[in-house]
């Protein structure tokens, strides 16, 4: 065996261990459930008007094990904020993988989100930080800026679920730093937190849902061909809040089966 | 940060008694209720001691030499001391229960270390420190906010936290070195010290300067040459802000305490304070052995019944004088 060989079983395995490490989720994959890269387009699902949903927001329905399931990868937002700065760990390269469900009904728009979170964090005190899951959309076309959108005149609306109250906020921002509480708060939602064997497979499943008809200029509008999208979590126990996140890096885009001719008939 | 006019207070160590009036006044009025049970927007510590909460100034915060916000620790309930209720119902009224006792297991306290301080007999020693916001002219608290919910009125400098912009983040919390913004887990928001600004807007002074029993505390614009805050910080400069070394810039100031000189082995009145001019320097600064001399001076001059303008107005004759607020 020349020291070559040698060298090179090494970096293969080295190689091995490394991706071993990195995809450690890959081997309970579903392969049924798409992986999408920022960027991506995904179809919203049609729940037909023959089914009907006992509870509006159950993230447990039957429902969802019948719609076709999308994961991503959340990074570390860049930090824009001194204060968030102070608390982001420049090595951090921890991703976390968001699993994401789209549907609508003739009335409403729903999302279901499910992650991996070993500790439940319930409370905010004054040292207690609570999970959170967020999705954005924009209000305008994929050129705003997924950080928070892109000033007033290219906002985004912002779906923000709480674990202390469990509910959802419906937020428009139009930068960072700008985050505002809509007066009409049309956005409902409901969570779950599935225990597992191992703490670690621990998951919060959540959904929430809207109806298509918009209350205002930042409420997004469902009724159009794409509509960008995209996903933050919180985890509590890290004493993360603002913009100390995961967040998808850019648009995912959904294409809502709606076109252009079908929108301005409307 | 530039504001057209700063208020500014200052406080007299060698006049405090330690009595609370201010703190109650405070509490009485701003934070005994909806979330706020915590809170001591005012409260008076016993120096040396850990403080209020816990051991806040070993928790980090403010600004580093190159005046960069510094991470600090976030204080925990228990740092601050969970407020407890007794059982006055059940015990006196009912006599359903024969103890009058607390409803939780109290283990700290915002006045715990009561007139503990530190040394031995007969060098034993220790003095008051009420402590309110310092409505900072560099507010750490402003600066560590993403979401510029925090904001220094122009006409006073008074800092206050917008509550409709407030996220509840608590980076602010966790910035101010002096540990004077405090989180309401009733509504996931900060609040701190108004400095009674509904109270100044009508002409009045705090609650905690009107009620202060000791006279200790004098209210007025840092710009106004004639008002007490003048004389006492710039003209006499005999008040100096708390640990200026965190960098926020202060406008609260505190003339330091004077104490009786320390006792040898054999009786006898040795060359130094009571309390050691080092720890009054931690707290103050360089300039303390100073202020001290400028203080004992004037005290001198009055004790030979001489005239003294800055004994005169440190003996706060009327509260006019004390409180100039146009």
């Amino acid at each position: 065996m020349n020291v070559n060989l040698i060298v090179k079983s090494f970096l293969t395995l080295a190689l091995a261990v490394n991706i071993n490490y990195a995809w450690a989720e890959d081997n309970e994959l579903n392969p049924n459930i798409t992986e999408v890269k920022p960027g991506d387009t995904v179809k919203v699902s049609r729940i037909p008007g023959t089914i009907y949903l006992r509870t509006q927001n159950d993230p447990d329905d039957l429902i969802w094990d019948r719609l076709p399931m999308y994961h991503t990868n959340l990074l570390t937002a860049p930090p824009v904020h001194q204060s968030v700065k102070l608390r982001f760990d420049e090595g951090a390269t921890l991703s976390k993988r968001i699993y994401f469900q789209v549907a609508q009904s003739s009335e409403r728009f729903y999302i279901r989100l499910r992650w991996k979170d070993a500790t439940q964090d319930r409370t905010t005190t004054v040292d207690a930080f609570r999970d959170g899951v967020a999705v954005q959309f924009a209000i305008n076309n994929a050129d705003t800026s997924y950080m928070m959108g892109s000033g007033p005149k290219n906002p985004v609306n912002i779906w923000y679920w709480r674990a202390d109250t469990d509910k959802v906020a419906d937020l428009a921002a139009g930068g960072f730093g700008s985050t505002t509480t809509l007066p009409v708060q049309a956005v409902s939602g409901a969570s779950s937190y599935i225990l597992d064997q191992i703490p670690e497979d621990n998951a919060w499943h959540v959904v929430m849902s809207r109806p298509l008809k918009v209350n205002g200029k930042y409420d997004v509008n469902f009724q159009r061909p794409i509509v960008p999208m995209g996903f933050a979590v919180w985890q509590g126990s890290d004493e993360e809040r603002d913009g100390n996140k995961r967040v998808t890096h850019t648009w995912i885009k959904l294409d809502t089966g709606y076109t252009t001719a079908s929108v301005s008939k409307k | 940060m530039t504001v057209k006019r700063q208020l500014s207070m200052v406080l007299d160590l060698n006049k405090c008694i330690g009595c609370q009036t201010c703190t109650a006044a405070c509490k009485l009025m701003w934070t005994n209720r909806n979330g706020r049970e915590h809170m001591y927007w005012n409260n008076v510590e016993t120096m040396p001691g850990k403080g209020y909460p816990k051991d806040y100034q070993q928790m980090g915060g403010g600004f580093d030499k190159d005046g960069a916000l510094r991470l600090g620790r976030q204080p925990s309930q228990e740092d601050y001391g969970i407020p407890w209720e007794y059982n006055y119902e059940e015990a006196l009224m009912t006599g359903t229960d024969p103890w009058l006792r607390p409803n939780v297991k109290p283990t700290w306290g915002a006045n715990w270390d009561e007139d503990e301080g530190e040394g031995d007999y007969p060098n034993s020693y220790y003095f008051y420190l009420p402590r309110l916001c310092n409505h900072c002219a560099n507010p750490a608290c402003l600066a560590a906010c993403s979401r510029n919910a925090i904001y220094k009125r122009q006409e006073d400098g008074i800092v206050l936290v917008d509550q409709e912009r407030c996220r509840g983040y608590r980076y602010c919390v966790n910035a101010c070195p002096y540990k004077k913004i405090y989180f309401n887990e009733q509504i996931s928001k900060s609040e701190k010290c108004i400095f009674c600004y509904p109270r100044i807007e009508k002409g009045l002074p705090t609650a905690c300067a009107q009620q202060c029993v000791g006279r200790i505390r004098w209210i007025g614009y840092r710009d106004d040459e004639a008002g007490p805050i003048h004389l006492l910080v710039e003209k006499y400069k005999v008040a100096l802000p708390l640990h200026a070394e965190w960098g926020t810039q202060p406008n609260v100031f505190y003339v330091p305490p004077s104490s009786p000189p320390k006792i040898g082995p054999n009786g006898e009145e040795l060359d130094e304070s009571r309390i050691p001019l080092s720890y009054l320097e931690s707290l103050f600064g360089p300039r303390v052995g100073e202020v001290l001399e400028t203080l004992a001076e004037a005290r001198q001059l009055k004790a030979d019944g001489k005239e003294s303008e800055l004994m005169d107005t440190l003996i706060g004759f009327k509260h006019a004088e004390m409180f100039k607020l146009s």
